[in-house]
């Protein structure tokens, strides 16, 4: 599906170059489920953000189905992006002025689609959530955990077929946190790709594969049986 | 998704409540004034446009002549005999008629009253369609016949039903009514609040003036009085360049030299601008001032609103991350808060108009207009203006916002404050620019004003009580009975006749010469006749020599006269050739005209240097004449008592002496008044601009600074916990508002020095400490921003620190 070649980003300020990534080779699979980990600082979020095509490598290679991106403007990728991958962060990232119906319809109306359909497949998505109670209520009156489904949803209801998830259950306690897991691992099996950073080997063990970084590099990969 | 925005805005505006207060209520009001400014501008410059020629027809004015020093420069009025010549050179002109306004007393059925009446050339009814009740335009073709309205039909007799009724002039001349109009509307030079002639009530035959006064019918060089207007109609062919061509041929051929002095061309306008020619008149620009104005409000709401918006955008990164993360493009982002500013414009347009609705009805009663909001005709300008000032004011912080990449709008929360900052302080700055601009501008306008007042009290204005009209047969008669009636009165001290009082804007002058006959050396000199006791009325001391006494015979003027002694004031003295007061006594100058009877005038007293004319004008040379009948106005000098019961009194006395004609007196006071209450005017609405102005952009600085202070809460936190204090944070508060304030003032000072410069060039006698009112100005303009930021940022800095670092 997508395919890391030689990925290098490097933050440069006028004292100090920061390497973030450091010459990173990834590829992952349709259907796949992978967890990323390593120490604060390693890299993560970077990796998740360029896979995500919300930032460019500063040099490398992205294929995304066989298509190199990182060379695309913001324009090009964002018309990718929305096609193909939804997004869930660890802060939720609602917006506070709409309510839990809107939000995540908000992930529907940039895609060209009628009205009543978007309503429906919202419908349907937070039936599955199970938060069609609530429906009309503004993300400030919902819990840590149904904020977190609200999101979730949001990253599903466009069908895209890969979800990037960044410490999705680090905001949330122990049983929240292992509902959320529980959701994306549903997902996986009904055919969604998930990359999911965390610093949990707990739920770092719902994954088909860990990926750890340190530094930039990518250490050592992990595979277990589905 | 057009819905899905407005219902965003709408969610955004209840959750910032107090932001959005100040954002609407800021945008409102610059609307209302830019509105109603618009409005007022347009209801000015739109006059008579109801009459169906209303496109062709002109009116002819004069320029007036350096020489004539009269601190005006252009008159909506010429000599009464330019129409005549008009009428005999171009045969192109489909009509001419010329408007002479007299006063008279009119008695009609039982009643009298002085009134203004517009002696008129009979074609004035073909050139305006007036709504005739009875008659028609032909009224004015007899000679005895005259025009009058509704109102004054109605004031006489009660009804209109009056043709043919009979209309005496001066209680002697016959005359009868042969048409009544309908009084003209509101929105015509005719009626309009803005010409200080009287509201057109008669039209009477021009002839008729020749009849009762001897007025030469084919008008002549001698008297340009305002009020006395030309009208002409064109055929279609032509247009008012072709006019003006015309006329300026008709000037370099047919103007006597000698007047060449007094006027220095003629112009021609549209009969549109008849209403507005008393501010061509007096010279200050005052429809621009006024659209300007308006326009710079409406600027600085909108500056206000784009302000606020740029710094409660940054409070909605987030949001536009996860939009942009979604897949939104920038264009789409823009949409969506263009939308959310054209909804508040559209609120604030709305709530413009509603407190137009209120104001223009009470704006109406107090100035007789008739504005009105005119939908039919207004609404897609008023849409156009809401569109404008939504993309105007939104389209900055739409931008700014919008064009982050959606990993750093997602992420940035530490910088989120520095973004723009550049772009705020710069609208700081363009705020407090123009209100201080403002403010100075009003302050200097403000002194001026003071300083014509203050000057003005040379002359004991408020103890003099002046009877006008007396130039009257069966009042000159009675002048000597009523001055010693009057002075027997225990209030009254003394009564005094002349041909003007002080604030009259009359300029009558004479030309002499030094030796006789001398030509090349000729001057003139100002000149006021009066009875003697006019120094008496007025305290002006005689500095050297005597006054005029009522006991010698070469002291009085009279037909005979070919010696006259007079008094001069100070200033005529260089020009008279004289160093000193005491050379100058029983010194004399001689008339330049060949046929007149008095040659020589010699020079018995001395007096100071006064401002008789006043306001506008310099301090001229005068030459004082004892005139012992023909006087037009009396001055009576009031000591103490109750003055109203002195006034009362005063009538009594009239009314025994004189009971045919009624008084027609009032306080020098008010004659000061009839031109400073149009300075003073000017002065509260350029006051009221300049106070709405600051108080806008006060409003600004003041939701800015709040919202910046928030943004900065946890950076406050950390400071005050590595141990700043209070003072050190309010300072750093402060400052960070202040410069662009001080630059501001950089700019404002300057224009304002030089915008001052117009209004003061209309007056002889200026204030010169112009640069330390600016300085102050700008002073209180600082001290106000500073005021406005530091209550809130003393309280921010008190805050304790833990609840500082808490709060993101």
């Amino acid at each position: 599906m997508l395919k890391l070649h030689n990925m290098y980003k490097i933050y440069r300020t006028d004292e100090v170059e920061t390497v973030a990534l450091n010459g990173v080779n990834l590829e992952i699979e349709q259907g796949d489920f992978v967890a990323i980990m390593g120490p604060s600082g390693c890299g993560k979020s970077t990796l998740l953000n360029i896979v995500g095509m919300l930032d460019n490598p500063s040099e490398g290679e992205y294929f995304f189905f066989d298509e190199d991106v990182a060379p695309y403007s913001e324009a090009q990728r964002s018309k990718i992006r929305k096609q193909n991958i939804g997004f869930i962060f660890q802060s939720f990232n609602l917006i506070d002025e709409l309510n839990v119906a809107e939000n995540i319809e908000l992930a529907l109306l940039y895609h060209d689609m009628p009205a009543s359909e978007r309503k429906q497949r919202v419908a349907k998505v937070m039936d599955r959530m199970g938060i069609a109670h609530r429906a009309k209520h503004m993300p400030g009156q919902l819990s840590g955990g149904q904020q977190q489904r609200v999101a979730v949803a949001r990253a599903v209801v466009g069908d895209q077929p890969l979800i990037l998830a960044d410490e999705p259950t680090g905001n949330l306690d122990s049983v929240h946190g292992q509902e959320v897991m529980e959701l994306l691992r549903s997902l996986n099996k009904e055919g969604t790709t998930i990359v999911m950073v965390t610093h949990s080997p707990a739920h770092a063990d719902y994954a088909h594969r860990t990926v750890n970084l340190f530094d930039g590099h990518v250490v050592t990969e992990n595979t277990r049986a589905a | 998704m057009f819905l899905n925005n407005v219902i965003i805005a709408l969610r955004n505006l209840r959750k910032n409540k107090g932001f959005a207060v100040i954002n609407i209520s800021g945008l409102a009001l610059g609307l209302t004034i830019f509105v109603f400014g618009s409005l007022l501008i347009k209801y000015e410059e739109s006059h008579d446009l109801f009459f169906q020629n209303a496109d062709r027809i002109y009116t002819i004015g004069s320029i007036a002549a350096p020489e004539l020093n009269v601190g005006f420069e252009r008159m909506d009025a010429t000599f009464t005999t330019v129409g005549p010549i008009v009428e005999a050179e171009l045969e192109d002109v489909e009509r001419v008629a010329r408007t002479v306004l007299r006063e008279f007393l009119l008695s009609m059925g039982s009643e009298s009253f002085y009134e203004g009446i517009r002696f008129a050339d009979p074609d004035i009814l073909r050139i305006f369609d007036f709504e005739y009740i009875h008659g028609n335009e032909t009224a004015l073709d007899d000679p005895s016949g005259i025009l009058i309205t509704d109102d004054v039909a109605i004031k006489y007799f009660g009804h209109t039903n009056v043709l043919g009724e009979v209309v005496t002039f001066d209680n002697e001349f016959d005359y009868h009514v042969a048409a009544i109009i309908k009084q003209v509307p509101l929105n015509s030079h005719f009626s309009s609040s803005l010409v200080q002639d009287e509201d057109l009530g008669f039209l009477v035959p021009i002839t008729a003036l020749n009849k009762m006064r001897e007025w030469d019918l084919e008008g002549n060089w001698n008297n340009l009085s305002l009020g006395n207007m030309t009208y002409l109609l064109l055929d279609e062919r032509f247009d008012r360049d072709w006019l003006q061509g015309q006329m300026n041929s008709l000037y370099d051929r047919l103007v006597p030299e000698d007047q060449t002095e007094v006027i220095s061309g003629f112009t021609v306008s549209a009969i549109s601008g008849a209403n507005t020619a008393i501010w061509d008149l007096i010279g200050i620009p005052v429809i621009d001032a006024v659209q300007l104005l308006s326009f710079l409000i409406l600027v600085i709401a909108c500056v206000n609103y784009t302000n606020l918006a740029t710094a409660q955008s940054l409070g909605r990164t987030r949001e536009v991350g996860m939009r942009k993360t979604m897949g939104a493009t920038q264009t789409q982002l823009l949409t969506q808060f263009l939308i959310e500013s054209l909804v508040i414009a559209t609120i604030a347009m709305i709530i413009a108009i509603a407190a137009l609705e209120i104001i223009i009805p009470l704006f109406n009663n107090a100035s007789s207009k008739i504005l009105s909001l005119n939908y039919a005709s207004t609404l897609p300008w008023l849409l156009a203006t809401t569109i404008l000032v939504g993309l105007f004011a939104g389209l900055y912080p739409a931008w700014l916002i919008t064009k982050t990449s959606p990993i750093e709008a997602l992420r940035d929360i530490a910088r989120k404050g520095k973004k723009g900052a550049k772009m705020r302080s710069f609208m700081i700055g363009v705020q407090f620019a123009i209100s201080a601009f403002m403010l100075a501008t009003v302050s200097i306008v403000y002194m001026q004003n003071e300083r014509i007042k203050e000057s003005s009290y040379e002359f004991p204005r408020s103890e003099i009580y002046t009877i006008d009209r007396l130039r009257v047969e069966g009042i000159e008669e009675n002048l000597d009975t009523l001055k010693v009636e009057l002075e027997a009165l225990p209030n009254v001290d003394v009564v005094a006749f002349s041909s003007q009082v002080p604030y009259e804007q009359n300029n009558s002058n004479s030309t002499f010469t030094p030796t006789p006959g001398d030509e090349a050396a000729e001057f003139s000199l100002m000149r006021l006749d009066m009875s003697p006791d006019f120094l008496r009325v007025y305290d002006i001391p005689v500095l050297t020599g005597r006054p005029l006494s009522r006991d010698m015979t070469n002291d009085i003027r009279t037909e005979e006269s070919e010696v006259l002694n007079v008094l001069v004031n100070e200033l005529a003295l260089p020009i008279l050739g004289y160093a000193s007061a005491t050379a100058a006594i029983n010194q004399s100058f001689y008339t330049l005209d060949p046929e007149s009877t008095l040659r020589e005038f010699v020079i018995v007293g001395v007096v100071p240097t006064q401002n008789i004319v006043g306001l506008f004008n310099q301090e001229k040379a005068w030459f004082y004449e004892y005139v012992p009948a023909g006087l037009r106005i009396g001055s009576i000098r009031i000591k103490g008592g109750n003055i109203m019961d002195t006034v009362d009194a005063i009538e009594g006395v009239w009314n025994d002496v004189i009971p045919n004609y009624p008084i027609q007196g009032r306080f020098l006071d008010e004659v000061f008044n009839d031109v400073y209450d149009i300075l003073r005017f000017m002065n509260m609405a350029l006051a009221g601009f300049a106070f709405i102005a600051l108080s806008l952009a006060l409003i600004g600085l003041f939701g800015l600074a709040a919202f910046m202070a928030a943004l900065r809460t946890k950076e406050i936190g950390v400071r005050k916990v590595l141990g700043a204090s209070s003072a050190q944070i309010a300072r750093l508060l402060v400052w960070q508002f202040s410069r662009p304030v001080l630059w501001a003032l950089l700019v404002a000072l300057p224009l304002a020095y030089f915008s001052s410069q117009i209004y003061l060039d209309f007056f002889a006698d200026r204030i010169n400490s112009r640069f330390a009112i600016l300085l102050i100005a700008g002073l209180v303009s600082v001290l106000l921003a500073w005021a406005t930021i530091a209550g809130h940022a003393i309280r921010i800095a008190r805050a304790n620190p833990i609840r500082a670092l808490r709060y993101e």
